[in-house]
């Protein structure tokens, strides 16, 4: 059959190459399509800026802060997160919609390289969009505040980032290889996905809420992330970032064994 | 030296068997053409290789490896062309290939890619976007797809179907070439006349039941006659068993490959003399493949 050496260079070759190889088809899927994938939610996310940080900007104070700056690292985080989900969703929609998927099933990549690949991608969007988002945040706070944002922590700041993309680009998939239509998609994003991410303090801190709703949005893990991050770039939180480091991490082995079980279910992971 | 090895598959959808204790193999240098009516278990069997759908007993082996315990390696060795198209929304004709051999831990093979996309006339095509290729375009890509890792076994599920004629003589005769390369070959087609030409072995299957497997010029001796026109040049009275047709002077045998034909001629007490023309007509693989639909 095979002899050694040849076994030896197809078992080096499929190790790794694979995982490379799907993890550059998800970047170069979305940088295809940037004007969807980029550019419009970086526009949305700057639309937030203008409406509340600039028109509410001076007016409000928050432990010190104005408007503006609290609200930069909230904007961050949600676009973060929001396409991250995005990105992997839209991949597994596409892969099941137009049958690539298979192409995927029979191909030597496992399980756990499909779905980190998968994450990784939106990881890459996720923090490009939120890093041009900050950009824009820097911007406007130079211009209204006379001054640069100087992160708080920046190792903090990359951290919230790269796990707020894991956790919902794996979201992402397990959702979308749940879904039947495109509408199951939009009705996550929009029933659940979008409302948690503004009840968890993108515009608003947690004590200017009665102290019923500030219990009940500590059950809500996006209020971690958005903390994690409005700490690692002002230096404030509701809560205490240990505590939200820790949520993070629940949050993506949850997300993570989520993932593999739809991924190893081939009742939902094949072609529509 | 088997390539593949399926012994006594079992694939059930529920309570639906699909394919019920096939045993097949295929080696190396062969083509194994896979035969049956729509519906017989064709692509179940396929999509159980090559881990589409799970299987319920029996098992699997390629190139020696159980695919079940050594799934990666030979995922790997495994070239497969779908019978259903598959699109691919984001990505051109070249994209695709690119990343296709990606998944199988090939890089740095442009100019392999370059060259299948020449063979399958996809050159001219290779900057479009897949919803921008016609029905045979696409084929094409999907065989380009199953090679760009060099694999060792293919696996084409309906390769021409809905191709046209010589497009379809195209891929017939560049799947001899694999095979002359050393490459092992199943492949599922409704063209009989085509499969008998290119096939060293077939095998039949009809509602997930293996009926027929052998070499395709035995199962031919064995399971066809032949006719046998026999033109006199007068009216004779002839009475033996073969004897299907008897008109004015015309006869029609219908014989199996092993009675030799002076024999049957004797035993009809024809002498030469009396005889006209005599043509012969060899069973087909058409002949064989319907014999088993009459069968039940
Ligand atoms: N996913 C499936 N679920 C249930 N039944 C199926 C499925 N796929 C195929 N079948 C059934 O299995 C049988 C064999 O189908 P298939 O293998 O596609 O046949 P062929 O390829 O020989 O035409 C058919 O009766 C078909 O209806
Ligand atoms: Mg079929």
């Amino acid at each position: 059959m095979l002899n050694s050496t040849q076994l030896k260079s197809i078992q080096t070759r499929i190790k790794w190459l694979p995982f490379i190889a799907f993890f550059r088809r998800e970047i170069h899927r979305f940088s295809k399509v940037f004007i969807q994938t980029i550019f419009i939610p970086v526009i949305n996310s700057s639309m937030y800026l203008i409406i509340f940080g600039v028109s509410l900007g001076s007016r409000l104070d928050l432990e010190g802060f104005s408007y503006l700056e609290f609200i930069i690292p909230g904007l961050v985080m949600m676009s973060c997160l929001s396409n991250a989900f995005q990105n992997s969703a839209s991949s597994i929609l596409s892969l099941k919609f137009a049958g690539d998927i298979v192409d995927v099933r029979v191909s030597p990549l496992t399980i756990q390289q499909t779905l980190w690949a998968l994450a990784f991608g939106g990881v890459c969007r996720g923090i490009l969009v939120g890093g041009v988002v900050l950009v824009v945040g820097e911007l406007f706070h130079f211009y209204y505040l006379d001054r640069w944002l100087i992160p708080h922590s920046i190792g903090g700041l990359f951290a919230f980032s790269v796990l707020a993309g894991l956790v919902f680009s794996k979201m992402g998939v397990v959702i979308a290889l749940w879904a039947k239509t495109f509408d199951h998609i939009g009705a996550v994003g929009g029933l659940v996905i979008t409302p948690l991410t503004y009840l968890g303090g993108v515009f608003f801190s947690l004590e200017m809420l009665s102290p019923f709703w500030q219990k009940a949005s500590l059950f809500n893990p996006i209020l971690y992330f958005i903390n994690g991050v409005r700490w690692s770039l002002i230096g404030m939180s509701d809560v205490t970032v240990v505590v939200s480091l820790i949520v993070s991490g629940l949050a993506l082995v949850v997300c993570h064994v989520g993932g593999v079980l739809m991924i190893k279910n081939s009742q939902y992971y094949r072609r529509w | 030296m088997d390539v593949l090895k399926v012994s006594n598959l079992v694939k059930n959808y529920g309570s639906f068997c699909a394919v019920n204790g096939v045993s097949l193999k295929v080696q190396k240098g062969e083509i194994l053409g896979l035969l049956g009516p729509n519906g017989a278990g064709k692509t179940s069997l396929i999509h159980s290789i090559v881990t589409v759908e799970d299987f319920q007993k029996g098992s699997i082996e390629v190139c020696g490896y159980n695919l079940k315990k050594e799934i990666r390696l030979c995922k790997s060795m495994i070239g497969y062309m779908p019978q259903e198209i598959i699109n691919h929304s984001y990505f051109n004709v070249e994209e695709v290939l690119y990343y296709h051999s990606g998944y199988y831990g090939c890089f740095n093979n442009k100019d392999y890619i370059e060259h299948l996309m020449k063979k399958f006339a996809l050159w001219e095509h290779r900057k479009k976007r897949i919803i921008q290729l016609s029905g045979g375009m696409r084929r094409r890509l999907l065989l380009a797809k199953s090679l760009v890792h060099n694999p060792e076994l293919l696996l084409l599920d309906e390769p021409t179907s809905g191709v046209d004629v010589s497009l379809r003589d195209d891929i017939w005769e560049f799947v001899r070439r694999l095979r002359d390369e050393g490459k092992a070959i199943l492949f599922t087609t409704h063209y009989l006349e085509e499969a008998e030409k290119l096939c060293d072995r077939v095998a039949i299957i009809h509602k997930g039941e293996l009926v027929r497997h052998n070499k395709t010029i035995s199962l031919i001796q064995e399971f066809t006659l032949r006719k046998l026109g026999v033109q006199l040049k007068t009216k004779v009275n002839v009475v033996h068993k073969y004897l299907k047709l008897n008109t004015e002077n015309y006869l029609e045998f219908h014989i199996p490959f092993s009675l030799d034909i002076g024999r049957l001629l004797e035993e009809a007490g024809l002498s030469l003399s009396q005889i006209q023309d005599i043509q012969i007509q060899e069973g087909s693989l058409e002949d064989v493949f319907k014999d088993v639909l009459d069968g039940e």
